[in-house]
């Protein structure tokens, strides 16, 4: 879950007090608490939901999270005689000001209009600069007597912000609101816009008061019931001027709660009262957003409706809206246009708001994008103020997420990409930095966009976040102990984005493998996980992808390769990889002979086990570095320990698909890999996971089995140890296993057997032993799948093909026309319906070529098989599911798409190890199980 | 650990107390068993008597908190929290082990050097 964006947690503290030294100046607090956890939760926004095409990355705010109250205070220049100018040069609008909550209890205290000594300082301020206004009004409100009708209306909070006395505002009628985002309807209201109330004593209140319990959101989003106890009861006699003053400045952090006031507003005060409600919603304040509006009138609610998603997370506002209709929220226009706003709370506010209204809205992203808001947000990720830069990366976050590309595309069509590559080089905040690898997350879920991240942003993203958060040092200082790598929010954002771009095809990856220092720190960050043993986490599910997807296609497309390819296995040792290998020559094969008996020697056990263990790795004299890293054995170890212990299938599969990727192929490195799974006793690991519930776990090891039985030795050993998981994963005819695989992983394990028993009677032999013919032939004959059908049928042929087994065969009942193809999977076997798996990271395409050569077994009519019946690469216009169409991508595509939903308990069961089985034990196998 | 029919099974028992391990959502034990009155106890490499269908510990694994507690390979369980562990199928004995709402696990094992070590200390 990528992307959890607090709005509330802003630091703001230390900006806003940085603000407050410039005078006339919005003076914008976010004091940041605690919340207790019982209340209820408030979304900002997040999304869990794994729609086919995005990372969520929405952001939640769950509430137990810190809240935030954000004052607004607008210091306005007073004249002097304490009143606002009129023409403030400021755009002051109201003040917003968060009593804290202290304050709010001294409430009771306040129960004459007189008890100014009960004022706290902020009220003092406020007499202060308003010394000669007439206390007249105030003892008017306080002594009227519908307050004491007032039930519970007036526990709220918020509603002091009504009551605010509007007589001194009066003076600063002539005050204009300076410009066109004010909403309508408020602008005859201006006149009435009390800045003075904030009178510049209010920034030391805000120092001083913490508000305690209460806290505001700042999109309105706070239970709008909250009210204060004491308040609750008190009749609201104790409405003096003072206490209004204070309960007003609540209200500014508790926008929501002013809906509560209207009835009793009209009960008692209509016109004033209506004028002090104005006052408090001026739009440039951010309280402005959540705060009700007069005028339902103009159904802008329609626009904004973004409650469903959060079930019961209403916006008081909207609640009170329907309890009133004489208010309403901005419209997206408005908000829109507030983005380009000259103050910068102002903008920052309504990129947050914003930001709360995409959250799981597509209709508004959408409607967003089509008000030409994207462009104004991506302006806003150059401004200097974090704040401002902030919200609108946020806001740009959830506009991102989901399906529709459009509105990726729109954040890239007005240059987003660069502006948040930019933004993340300068900025060093780590909430700033999460949102922006969150977005670009999001956008490289979609491909015609991976690309030009990577242009803009792959080096950026390498050396600010995954090298410095992976623990890599370039040039490891020797005092120091190598460091771990730190898992956090921001490169798990960055790996995931780099894990969807890595599977943009062959340039993508030449340029992730190219990036100076990307795999070092990723395979650093991955050892260091395996080390901690902290490896079901998502960003090691990233890491293991991008390296699985930088593997592909390693023999061919990394530079130099050609030097390595083995064309046939009888090539001279001497001859393979002379740049890197002629100073290792000597002792990586030690000759000519032990190679040959290591490579082509399999059947011989004795012999070949000992070839093969003195078989040396190259021995390098300088530590290998970047892609180079990808392939070499010691990779091997790390991929198995993650096997081993990881719990997240997406790991699982990733781990098995690099081993796959890199076992692929005919060239040296891949002739090394195959030994080392081997050596460093993997066949039994990969073999027990064939028992994972996981479908495409048991997939990706299904075919790393098979290319890991190109090498001989490992081909026995499969055949004999794994003969009988493999079979386990097939159907019984129509009758699916409990595990209930997908066609793709049914075919694909039938690939790997027909692999496995090919040019290898005891093998075949093994699979009769597993009882496998009996499925098979179901398969054959019963299958709805035609690959099924087709796979199966090539695996019958080749068992027939041994002819030393037929007459076994025969004795169990078998005849030739069980392994001929039948009639039906004959016609089936149209090109686009090839034999083998769709899985394109399997690059079997050498290798195929190479058996072609090597098999001696005249058995398999491979000529029947499609030509590139066994590589994958040529598949990519088949009909995989997975894919989005496009050719280029690989089967990583799917990966990042992929949700945590499956990454359950990983419980491997059954026995220890594969080779505690008798290849001719038909008994059911021991179970054996973690606890 | 044969035992004759009809008569009582005696057996050198070592108390092992495990507290489990939270591993996100799961508490682990940190031990394969194997056996089970369901299984075949002729694949058991590690009973005596090849008939015996009883629960052994198959793995610990490095570090886990049954290693910890002193719980090694090869040994059989006799019992789980009191409930009995020599006859029950493979399924029972680990939903027994692997109640959510038991932190500890209190078994009772007996393995070959135990009764080695009582036998040769009785001679």
């Amino acid at each position: 879950m990528p992307a959890e964006v607090r709005q509330e947690q802003s630091p703001s503290n230390q900006t806003s007090l940085a603000m407050m030294q410039e005078p006339q100046e919005i003076v914008e607090e976010t004091v940041t608490i605690e919340e207790d956890p019982g209340t209820p939760t408030s979304h900002v926004s997040v999304v869990t939901s794994d729609d086919g095409t995005t990372r969520r990355t929405e952001t939640k705010v769950t509430k137990m999270v810190k809240t935030v109250t954000t004052r607004t205070v607008r210091q306005v220049p007073l004249g002097p005689d304490g009143v606002p100018f009129p023409e403030g040069s400021s755009p002051l609008g109201s003040y917003t000001n968060s009593i804290d909550r202290r304050f709010m209890k001294n409430g009771e205290r306040f129960s004459t209009p007189q008890a100014t000594s009960t004022l706290t300082r902020s009220y003092n301020n406020y007499s202060d600069s308003y010394g000669e206004t007439p206390e007249g009004p105030y003892r008017h409100y306080g002594l009227h007597d519908g307050y004491g009708d007032l039930p519970d209306s007036y526990g709220s909070l918020s509603r002091g912000v009504n009551y605010r006395p509007r007589y001194p505002y009066m003076a600063s009628s002539g005050y204009r609101p300076e410009n066109s985002y004010t909403l309508p309807i408020r602008k005859d209201d201006y006149s009435h816009v009390a800045q003075p109330q904030v009178p510049l004593g209010g920034t030391v209140d805000l120092n001083r008061s913490q508000p305690e319990r209460f806290q505001a959101e700042p999109y309105g989003l706070e239970d709008d019931r909250r009210s204060l106890g004491p308040d609750d009861d008190e009749p609201y006699d104790l409405e003096s001027d003072y206490s209004t003053a204070n309960r007003r400045t609540v209200g500014g952090a508790n926008h929501g709660r002013h809906m509560r006031e209207p009835p009793r507003v009209r009960g008692g005060y209509e016109d004033p009262i209506e004028a002090d409600l104005i006052d408090d919603r001026h739009p440039y304040m951010p309280n402005l957003y959540s705060a009700p509006l007069a005028q339902a009138e103009l159904g802008s609610l329609a626009s904004l409706d973004r409650m469903g998603p959060m079930g019961g997370r209403r916006s008081p506002s909207a609640d009170s809206v329907r309890k009133d209709p004489r208010w309403r929220d901005p419209d997206l226009p408005e908000v829109i246009a507030m983005l380009g706003h000259p103050v910068d709370p102002v903008k920052s506010n309504a990129a947050a708001y914003l930001q709360h209204l995409c959250y799981e809205n597509d209709k508004v992203k959408k409607e967003v994008r089509h008000l030409k808001g994207v462009p104004l947000l991506v302006g806003l990720l150059d401004h200097p103020r974090p704040e401002v830069h902030r919200k609108a990366c946020g806001a740009l976050r959830n506009i991102s997420y989901g399906r529709d590309h459009d509105n990726k595309v729109a954040i890239k069509n007005c240059d987003g990409i660069p502006a948040l590559i930019r933004l993340l080089r300068k900025t060093s905040d780590m909430e700033v930095r999460e949102l922006v690898t969150g977005t670009l997350w999001n956008l490289s879920s979609y491909e015609p966009l991976k690309m030009v991240i990577i242009n803009h942003g792959l080096q950026t993203l390498t050396n600010e976040v995954i090298i410095p958060h992976s623990g890599w040092e370039q040039e490891p200082n020797e005092d120091s102990k190598p460091r771990d790598a730190e898992w956090t929010t921001v490169f798990k954002n960055t790996s995931g984005c780099l894990r969807n771009v890595s599977s943009d095809g062959a340039e993508a990856r030449r340029r992730l493998r190219e990036c100076e220092g990307l795999v070092d720190a990723l395979l650093h960050a991955l050892q260091s996980a395996v080390g901690k043993k902290d490896m079901d986490n998502k960003s090691v599910e990233n890491c293991v992808c991008i390296m699985r997807n930088l593997s592909y296609h390693v023999h061919k497309e990394v530079p130099g390769a050609e030097k390595f390819q083995e064309p046939s296995t009888n090539q001279a040792p001497g001859s393979v990889g002379p740049q890197r290998k002629k100073k290792d020559d000597a002792g990586c094969f030690g000759g000519k002979k032990t190679k040959e008996e290591w490579f082509n020697q399999g059947r011989k056990n004795g012999e070949s086990e000992k070839s093969y263990d003195t078989l040396d790795l190259p021995k390098r004299t300088e530590p290998t570095k970047g892609f180079e890293l990808l392939y070499q054995p010691e990779v091997v170890r790390l991929y198995l320990s993650l096997l081993t212990e990881s719990q997240n299938y997406n790991t699982l599969e990733a781990a098995a698909g690099a081993l796959q990727n890199l076992s692929a192929g005919q060239w040296t490195w891949s002739n090394y890999i195959r030994a080392t799974v081997r050596k460093e006793k993997g066949l039994p690991i990969l073999v027990e996971l064939l028992r994972s519930d996981s479908d495409k776990v048991v997939r990706a090891v299904a075919i790393a089995l098979r290319n890991l039985s190109m090498d001989r030795r490992n081909k026995d050993l499969i055949g004999s140890y794994a003969m009988r998981d493999l079979v386990s994963n097939l159907p019984s005819g129509q009758q699916r296993p409990a595990k209930n695989l997908e066609e793709d992983t049914v075919v694909a394990v039938l690939n790997t057997i027909h692999e496995i028993v090919t040019d290898s009677s005891e093998n075949a032999r093994s699979l009769i032993q597993a009882q496998a013919i009996e499925k098979l032939v179901a398969i054959n004959r019963t299958s709805q799948s035609q690959r099924e059908t087709k796979a199966a049928s090539y695996v019958l042929q080749a068992v027939w093909s041994h002819k030393e087994l037929r007459n076994s065969l025969a004795k169990d009942g078998w005849n030739k026309t069980h392994f001929q193809p039948t009639a039906t999977s004959q016609a089936k076997g149209t090109r686009s319906n090839k034999p083998a798996y769709d899985d394109t990271t399997l690059p079997l395409m050498e290798k195929n070529q190479g058996n072609k050569k090597s098999i001696s077994g005249d058995m398999i009519p491979m000529d029947e098989l499609d030509p590139d019946g066994y590589s994958t690469i040529d598949q990519k216009d088949k009909d995989c599911k997975y894919k989005s169409g496009d050719v280029s991508s690989d089967l990583a595509e799917r990966e990042p798409l992929k949700n945590d939903t499956n990454r359950k308990q990983f419980v491997r069961t059954n026995r220890p190890a594969v080779n505690l089985v008798d290849t001719c034990d038909v008994k059911p196998q021991p179970v054996d199980s973690w606890v | 650990m044969s035992f004759i029919p009809g008569q009582p099974v005696t057996a050198v028992v070592q108390r092992i107390e495990i507290c489990k391990l939270r591993q996100c959502d799961n508490l682990i034990l940190g031990f394969s068993i194997g056996g089970g009155i369901d299984q075949d106890p002729g694949q058991n490499p590690f009973s005596e008597d090849k008939t015996d269908k009883g629960i052994y510990v198959t793995r610990v694994s490095k570090g886990g908190p049954a290693e910890a507690a002193g719980l090694m390979i090869g040994d059989k369980i006799m019992q789980v929290n009191g409930w009995d562990m020599t006859m029950v199928t493979h399924d029972q004995a680990r939903k027994r082990l692997t109640k959510k709402n038991e932190d500890v696990v209190r078994l009772l094992v007996t393995r070959k050097s135990l009764e080695d070590a009582v036998r040769n200390a009785m001679v």
